[in-house]
């Protein structure tokens, strides 16, 4: 008899939010935070608790669900510097030093609370399998556990908007829950070309207190690119894309 | 901890300066205009303080016939200018450095064209360049024996610019679905003669190197070979590998036929001795949850020299320097001062070497501050160095380095014979 009111419960409050496709829920909001391939530009500042600023401006590229490449073209000091991301595999090549040395996603090539993951962020849904979803009013929680052990975050908590299907909040967990940073999407903007997505996001962490990261995208367009523009041979070249 | 509280100063000092220009987050797409040329580069100053070994056979070797005392300042300054033009599919892009020295010896001032060549790029599958330019292989953090094309970089600075050679060389690159994701190949022309490459090896002679770089099952590995008789022909392979998100391994492997090693006895009597010679490095790169990352190589150079070798060559230059002190006659310095230039004198002229660099990034709460220490041992004979540095970049385009050096060995090992025991630099480096 318990069983059965159980399995009565389950049908009435359990079935709306497994009824929800996460999977592809989770690819819609990726398609709607950027097209699969795209060129961009980005601005990310570091914030101190004393309000102290520090600027980067990068030119972006992704192509698929697993490349990506990013080159500095401010300040002087980092000008010329690129990463490049092809799944797991990251590199980092500075002119001065000539060739590109392999890196880790938990590293951080600008400082502040951003590490390279971030950086040069793929596909959610290429890094992470969808657990589980709640809906809530209208938002949804999608709950994401990372596929390998070679993703930054083990588990992340991704809230999205019911109707509009982009992120407002991630909040990054290690595999034994505990909060890495949360990341926050805010002034959804029109890009042109169909792409209607947040413009700016913020992240703070409680293992830096007191500190801020922001990035901040503009020129967000669609972009074919050849997959030869992804490869280390390339990264010294990667600005002769703009 | 005085450093921690100058840092810490003078981000109040640069702090109360932005917050008055505190402003809401903005981005100005004009930033993103892309211009057709591009000029920048860095300036730096740094001044340098040696502690003197007067009992070591390299300060002998030097500074016999003078007395600088037992300390030794040194200003240097650089400055670095770089520049591109960019049409169509062509593109110059040079690099100069100039650096200011005034030691003991004087005031000197040298210009150097590090780099300068013109790059096509017909598609984005081919590159082709022709120029002066490095070539930087390897995947090694402070040596790389595979580096047939590169002068030998500095294991102390491992990221300075070097000066390259003139050469001729392409990039085809190819991309693929599945465990071969990439493979690129990279022909390199090396001409030597008088005037053109003529520290490269043996004039006269048009050498050829090549790269064949796979990205295969997430490693990175190279195939890499030198010919032509400026050198003797060699061949070498590297690799790299990420096996979790915070631990990177890597190596490479060199075999140099016909290895010509010139070396003395403690008589001063020079001998030549030619073998194949082996050269491989393997290492690891590992950051801690704390944000520590320790870079950790062993280097087996199998162009080096013996301890036996090495206590000969020290011999020699100790019993040049008594023959001097008794006679006045610095003939047998000569010779060793002859024999030291490119061969001796190399950085790391031994066989077995450990390398160990653990940074920190970020300690105490300070953004952009990363201390860091760098011990190089050399196995045989269990002398070592370590450097102890404070890196500050939390004002743009500026970047404030305290470093300082300490060396200790026995007497006739590598760095126990060094010309100095100690050395303590500041660098200021603004970009623009």
């Amino acid at each position: 008899m318990r069983h059965a009111v159980a399995l009565v419960f389950m049908m009435l409050f359990g079935i709306p939010s497994y009824a929800i496709d996460g999977t592809a829920l989770l690819k819609e909001v990726d398609r709607n935070l950027n097209p699969e391939s795209y060129e961009s530009y980005r601005k990310l500042i570091n914030v101190e608790p004393d309000g102290r600023k520090k600027e980067y401006t990068l030119f972006t590229i992704k192509k698929g669900m697993d490349k990506v490449s990013s080159v500095f073209l401010a300040p002087a000091s980092e000008k010329g510097r690129s990463t490049l991301r092809l799944g797991d595999n990251m590199w980092f090549y500075i002119p001065n030093v000539g060739k590109p040395i392999r890196i880790t996603s938990l590293q951080s090539v600008v400082g502040g609370v951003f590490n390279n993951a971030d950086i040069l962020q793929l596909d959610y849904a290429a890094e992470y399998n969808v657990e589980r979803v709640e809906q809530n009013g209208n938002e949804y929680l999608l709950y994401l556990k990372a596929k390998t052990k070679t993703v930054a975050y083990d588990r992340l908590k991704l809230y999205a908007d019911g109707k509009k299907h982009l992120p407002v909040k991630i909040e990054c967990l290690t595999e034994a829950n505990m909060l890495i940073k949360t990341i926050y999407f805010k002034d959804v903007k029109d890009f042109g070309g169909g792409i209607v997505r947040p413009s700016v996001i913020e992240t703070d962490s409680p293992l830096y207190k007191g500190y801020k990261s922001v990035m901040i995208f503009a020129k967000l367009k669609a972009r074919i690119l050849k997959d030869e523009a992804f490869t280390l041979t390339y990264m010294p070249n990667i600005e002769s894309l703009r | 901890m005085v450093l921690v509280f100058l840092f810490s100063f003078l981000s109040s000092l640069f702090g109360v300066l932005s917050l008055a220009t505190a402003e809401e987050y903005t981005f100005d797409v004009s930033e993103t205009e892309k211009k057709p040329y591009h000029i920048g580069g860095y300036a730096e100053i740094r001044p340098v303080l040696f502690g003197l070994d007067r009992d070591a056979s390299l300060y002998k070797l030097k500074f016999y016939n003078r007395d600088e005392g037992s300390t030794l300042e040194e200003y240097n300054a650089t400055l670095q200018l770089e520049g591109s033009l960019e049409k169509g599919i062509a593109r110059l892009f040079v690099r100069t450095n100039t650096d200011y020295k005034n030691s003991y010896l004087g005031e000197d001032f040298e210009t150097t064209v590090h780099e300068g060549f013109l790059s096509l790029k017909p598609s984005s599958s081919l590159t082709m360049d022709v120029g002066k330019k490095t070539l930087k292989w390897g995947k090694g953090y402070a040596w790389n024996p595979v580096a047939f094309v590169d002068r030998p970089k500095d294991p102390d600075e491992p990221e300075l610019s070097l000066e390259g050679f003139i050469v001729a060389s392409a990039d085809y690159i190819k991309s693929f679905q599945g465990p071969l994701k990439t493979i690129s190949f990279t022909p390199v022309l090396i001409p030597v003669y008088n005037h053109v490459n003529d520290t490269f090896g043996d004039i006269n002679k048009l050498n050829i190197a090549g790269k064949i770089y796979l990205l295969l099952y997430d490693t990175d590995i190279d195939f890499i070979f030198l010919t032509g008789g400026s050198k003797t022909t060699r061949y070498g392979m590297d690799f790299s590998r990420n096996i979790t998100t915070n631990f990177e391994i890597h190596g490479e492997f060199a075999y140099i036929y016909n290895y010509k090693k010139i070396f003395v006895n403690s008589d001063g009597s020079t001998f030549v001795t030619q073998y194949d010679a082996k050269s491989a490095l393997i290492g690891m790169r590992y950051l801690t949850e704390k944000d520590t990352t320790y870079i950790l190589e062993y280097y087996r150079n199998g162009t080096g020299f013996s301890s036996t070798e090495m206590r000969d060559y020290f011999s020699f230059i100790n019993k040049g320097y008594d023959t001097y002190v008794a006679t006045g006659n610095d003939a047998l310095l000569k010779k060793a001062a002859n024999i030291t230039a490119g061969n001796y004198g190399r950085p790391n002229a031994m066989r077995d070497y450990l390398y160990l660099r653990a940074s920190r990034k970020e300690p105490f709460d300070i953004l952009y501050f990363t201390p860091s220490i760098t011990g190089i041992l050399n196995i045989s004979d269990k002398s070592f160095s370590l450097s102890p540095e404070f890196l500050y970049a939390g004002i743009t385009n500026l970047e404030l380095r305290l470093k300082a050096s300490f060396i200790s060995g026995e007497r006739l090992s590598d760095y126990g014979e060094k010309q100095n025991d100690s050395r303590v630099e500041i660098r200021a480096r603004y970009y623009f």
